[in-house]
């Protein structure tokens, strides 16, 4: 097995007093989609910050590709994205792409290349039109963010690392995000992402971290994650006019341990040691007409709100977004 | 050392590029000279018209010594212009009433001043003079020569020269230049060396103050842009810090060499261009420069601009937003004016002990030693203590500002209080 890409050893990180990340470990392998999920305040933000050298952390080790994270040669296959995006706002943006370019390394008629390809794949120059050619502050904001992106990957990073990349995209940015992270993945690229948006990470992460107040609550793939907090779960959807029926089984607590009523549909938890054969003969039992009965792997937003607590999701946490 | 370069490259152009620094470059002298420059062509305008003119000659020596005085002053030939200098010949006796009389003509300002020749002057007695320009220098000395030159002449006639032959061969007007000399050889004009050493001192305090401020606003503008994250992804901040300080100072160069090329042209090329204007070509005496005196001037300018613009940077991370900036940069630019204080007493006493302790701190060495060299030879271990002294002051600078400069990047909020940016430089560290 290769290396992996990053590798965060018993990291820890405090601010005068407030412990940001505590002793935390993970590994991104090469190829994954990471996602690193937890609410706001939860040290995402510190813990990529520590990755990219741009914070020291207090005790603890990070290795990328396999060297020290402090290797500045091994910084230039690397593509960050953070979540406070900006540029410079009174330079050109072929200028602005052209310095990014020269940090990572690239210089001279490659370089000016890549921009043009950019340029044009994310429609940022026509035959009308060449953004290229504008000051930054003469760009929309939509814009803005795919110059910035375009910053993030031109020298074709090995690990791209985006921070909150989801904030403030409108939803055609947001699908053209997913797109290119789904690409780079096909390339044999490692992304590591953070979000606090579950749906997203759902859908796009081989793997995940969630951590909370700076402590990592549970990592692992998806499908294990998934796995492991499996089969407890029923989806029910119901025919209207029978739910009060519905109702007062899942109100049942041998049975059930909490349902999440959504009128028509229904997700309940198994109460522990009971059965889902014993909760639908109940059902067909009582004549409740069921559209849907299914075993069903619970949510990453799910299995988060039982780690870590519904504290969590009142301090910032937004489940569905 | 690419990366080094990539940053340089860009404080460097997109500088260079601005209307702004064209305008710097280009209007810059004009100003500098018209406030300079102006207030001195002034004051030397107000000195001929008003300097010996309108004055008063009472002789009383009977032996024509005012009238050769004043043909003297007025250039050897008799003026036409009457009314400049006015000869009162009178008897001995009525010195004192006339004295008296043109006395309250100055006090009413409707004279400039007057002369006065007893008749003891032919055998040895002193002349006097009062007037409102008793304290020009320069009209005293015309004043002199032109006494000296007329008693010289009277008494070769009365020896029994020919008065033609007399009037030949003092009426040659003989100049003095001065010029400073020291070990190194000849150093200029006296005055022409002051004044370039202060056109020098205010030089480097203007660069050094202009270009360290631009460093601070760019240090605030990534932080505010949030571009800065994205730099140190790429840059150790400790690069980006160096890079920032190349190439502005870079720019300072630039303009500097602009400038000196510009007054060289002007200086060169001075004639035609006067004459194409209708001007008479007037001889201006610069001091000469040496190749090694402005290796210098340059070092200086490098290592007092590398310890400002390190802690203008540093300044520029600890904020987050333009109101607070001019407060938290007060300590540094306090530091840069104050040596601007000490311009006026080192030009007066170059040797003192004030002037040399303040040319051997690192915070005001690169403005004011400079200033003492061009008016006097400073010796070479004290030249060697400055350089070396600033050259720490600027590590101790650099080290310092770096570890600001990397925490403080990342901080946005409140201004820090200055414990707060100690705890950086241990967090950093």
């Amino acid at each position: 097995m290769s290396e992996p890409a990053v590798s965060i050893r018993n990291v820890r990180k405090a601010y005068d007093g407030h412990v940001a990340v505590r002793d935390l470990s993970l590994t991104v392998m090469p190829g994954m989609v990471y996602g690193l999920l937890g609410p706001n305040g939860a040290g995402k933000t510190t813990t990529i910050r520590m990755i990219l050298d741009i914070i020291l952390p207090d005790t603890g080790s990070i290795t990328l590709l396999g060297k020290p994270h402090t290797d500045v040669a091994t910084l230039d296959r690397l593509g960050y994205l953070p979540e406070e995006r900006g540029l410079y706002k009174k330079m050109v943006v072929r200028d602005v792409l052209r310095f990014l370019g020269s940090l990572k390394g690239l210089s001279g008629a490659e370089l000016d290349r890549r921009i043009d390809q950019w340029l044009d794949r994310l429609s940022l120059r026509s035959e009308a039109k060449d953004w290229g050619k504008s000051k930054v502050d003469e760009l929309s904001r939509g814009m803005q963010q795919k110059v910035q992106f375009i910053g993030t990957l031109l020298h074709d990073p090995e690990i791209v690392i985006l921070d909150e990349p989801f904030s403030g995209l409108d939803p055609i940015n947001a699908q053209a995000l997913k797109d290119t992270v789904v690409d780079l993945k096909t390339r044999g690229k490692t992304v590591l992402f953070s979000t606090h948006l579950m749906d997203n990470a759902e859908r796009l992460c081989d793997a995940v971290c969630i951590i909370a107040k700076g402590e990592k609550v549970l990592d692992g793939r998806v499908s294990d994650v998934k796995a492991a907090h499996a089969s407890r779960t029923v989806a029910i959807a119901v025919d209207g006019g029978t739910d009060v029926t519905a109702r007062e089984i899942l109100a049942d607590r041998t049975l059930v341990e909490e349902a999440d009523d959504q009128n028509t549909f229904f997700e309940a938890r198994l109460a522990p040691g009971a059965d889902a054969q014993a909760l639908l003969a109940r059902l067909v039992q009582r004549g409740v007409q069921l559209r849907r009965f299914e075993l069903v792997q619970p949510s990453l937003h799910q299995i988060f709100l039982d780690k870590v607590g519904a504290t969590g999701v009142e301090r910032g946490m937004s489940g569905h977004g | 050392m690419g990366k080094l370069l990539a940053v340089v490259k860009r404080e460097y152009f997109e500088r260079v590029k601005s209307p702004w620094f064209l305008a710097g470059t280009f209007l810059g002298p004009v100003l500098f000279g018209v406030i300079t420059i102006l207030p001195a062509v002034l004051a030397m305008k107000q000195e001929t018209s008003k300097g010996l003119t309108n004055i008063v000659i009472l002789d009383a020596s009977g032996a024509e010594i005012g009238a050769r005085v004043r043909s003297a002053l007025s250039g050897g030939v008799q003026s036409s212009d009457s009314t400049s200098v006015v000869l009162q010949a009178l008897p001995q006796a009525e010195l004192a009433a006339a004295e008296s009389l043109v006395t309250k003509e100055v006090v009413a300002n409707t004279r400039t001043g007057y002369l006065v020749i007893d008749s003891t002057v032919v055998g040895g007695g002193k002349v006097r003079y009062a007037g409102r320009n008793a304290a020009s220098e320069r009209d005293m000395d015309i004043v002199r020569a032109a006494v000296r030159q007329a008693v010289l002449s009277t008494r070769l006639t009365a020896a029994g020269l020919d008065p033609l032959k007399v009037q030949a061969l003092t009426a040659s007007r003989t100049e003095v230049s001065t010029e400073k000399l020291d070990e190194r050889g000849r150093g200029g004009s006296g005055i022409g060396s002051i004044i370039f050493g202060y056109l020098i001192a205010f030089l480097l305090y203007m660069m050094i103050a202009l270009y360290g401020q631009t460093i601070m606003r760019g240090v605030l503008d990534e932080k505010m842009t949030r571009v800065a994250e994205v730099i140190i992804a790429s840059v150790k901040p400790d690069t980006l810090l160096a890079g920032k300080v190349i190439g502005v100072g870079g720019v300072g160069v630039t303009q500097q060499l602009i400038w000196i090329a510009l007054g060289w042209a002007m200086i060169t090329f001075r004639a035609p261009l006067l004459s194409a204007m209708g001007l008479p070509d007037v001889p201006v005496s610069l001091p000469s420069v040496s190749a090694g005196a402005i290796a210098l001037l340059l070092l200086f300018y490098i290592l007092g601009f590398t310890f400002y613009a390190s802690l203008f940077a540093a300044t520029g991370s600890m904020v987050s937003n333009q109101e607070d900036i001019q407060q938290a940069s007060l300590p540094v630019t306090m530091l840069l004016v104050f040596s601007i204080i000490f311009m006026q007493p080192i030009l007066m006493q170059p040797e003192s002990s004030l002037s040399r302790v303040m040319t051997m701190l690192p915070f005001s060495a690169p403005v004011l030693m400079p200033l003492r060299m061009a008016t006097t030879q400073v010796p070479a271990w004290e030249l060697a203590v400055s350089l070396g002294g600033m050259a720490l002051a600027c590590f101790g600078a650099i080290w310092l500002a770096a570890r600001i400069y990397r925490v403080g990047l990342l901080m946005y909020g409140k201004r820090p209080s200055f414990v707060e940016v100690l705890k950086w430089v241990r967090q950093a560290s």
